[in-house]
């Protein structure tokens, strides 16, 4: 799972974070660092699909952003399918 | 390392920088920017600039199966040389009729008067990967007058194969979530990386 726009979707699931706090978790959860320009570049396109949206904030320069429900059945979707290719995989891996 | 990125931030096109400026160049603040990240900054702003200065961009688009054939409509918007943006409505119905076909186009340029193009045509002999065809093309011009032309063409037959092809990608993406222009630069950056 390296899709930026996954990746920024999965650390917005857990609640609102402005691009720095994406960048820290997203090392964390999945071991990917997306710099600047990556993870820009996915809000952009995340933002133009409607997926996110810039959250409330009291930092005027720092702004965070939200998940839409839209966002949230895309990476479900995603998710579900992910998660069916890994079992076939260590199922595969398993009878090799 | 912070000043040479935030200069090559500028390098963004203004539309994107008026918008997320400010908070990406907080994010460069933030940061322990590598080479990597450096170079990352420049290649996502020429991306982005390219995107939105020269492609023209797919605003909508919906296809729909008719009886023998169907219909496609769509709103392009095309750069100009000055920075403005022109938009093209599109209409078009494609009905196979066995032996013959019938084609309309009907499309608009920016303000233009809008011209639509009916196009008969009848299949004729194939050899290799073309049939030749006997056409009638009749263009309707808003000011009333009427062009009609005969004419005979060679058809290529593997376009029909391909046109259904990018109608289900773009089935499947929209589908998917996608809009029609994301699908669109995903079929580009695909065959860009076909050999």
């Amino acid at each position: 799972m390296s899709d930026p726009t996954l990746l920024v979707l999965a650390s917005l699931a857990e609640g609102d974070k402005h691009g720095y706090a994406m960048m820290e978790d997203i090392e964390r959860f999945a071991g990917v660092r997306l710099g600047p320009g990556t993870l820009y570049g996915a809000i952009t396109r995340l933002e133009q699909r409607g997926w996110i949206r810039p959250a409330r904030s009291n930092d005027d320069r720092r702004q965070p952003y939200a998940l839409n429900p839209e966002g949230r059945r895309h990476l479900e979707e995603q998710v579900a399918n992910l998660n069916l290719i890994v079992r076939a995989g260590l199922k595969r891996l398993r009878h090799a | 390392m912070k000043r040479l990125a935030r200069l090559l931030a500028r390098l963004y096109p203004r539309q994107w920088r008026a918008r997320y400026g400010q908070e990406f160049d907080a994010l460069l603040e933030d940061v322990n920017l590598t080479w990597r990240d450096v170079f990352g900054v420049a290649l996502s702003a020429l991306e982005m600039r390219m995107k939105t200065t020269t492609a023209p961009r797919i605003v909508d688009l919906a296809s729909r199966d008719i009886p023998h054939g169907y219909e496609l409509e769509t709103v392009v918007e095309y750069p100009r040389d000055d920075g403005s943006k022109m938009l093209v409505r599109g209409f078009l119905r494609e009905v196979d009729l066995g032996d013959s076909y019938v084609t309309l186009t009907h499309s608009a340029r920016g303000s233009e008067p809008a011209q639509t193009i009916l196009v008969c045509g009848k299949k004729g002999q194939v050899a290799g990967d073309f049939r030749t065809d006997e056409t009638e093309m009749l263009v309707l011009r808003a000011d009333g007058t009427v062009q009609r032309t005969e004419q005979t063409v060679k058809t290529w037959l593997k376009y029909d194969a391909i046109r259904d092809r990018l109608r289900e990608k773009y089935h499947s993406g929209m589908k998917a979530g996608f809009s029609p222009d994301e699908i669109h630069q995903q079929i580009q950056a695909a065959n860009s990386l076909e050999p």
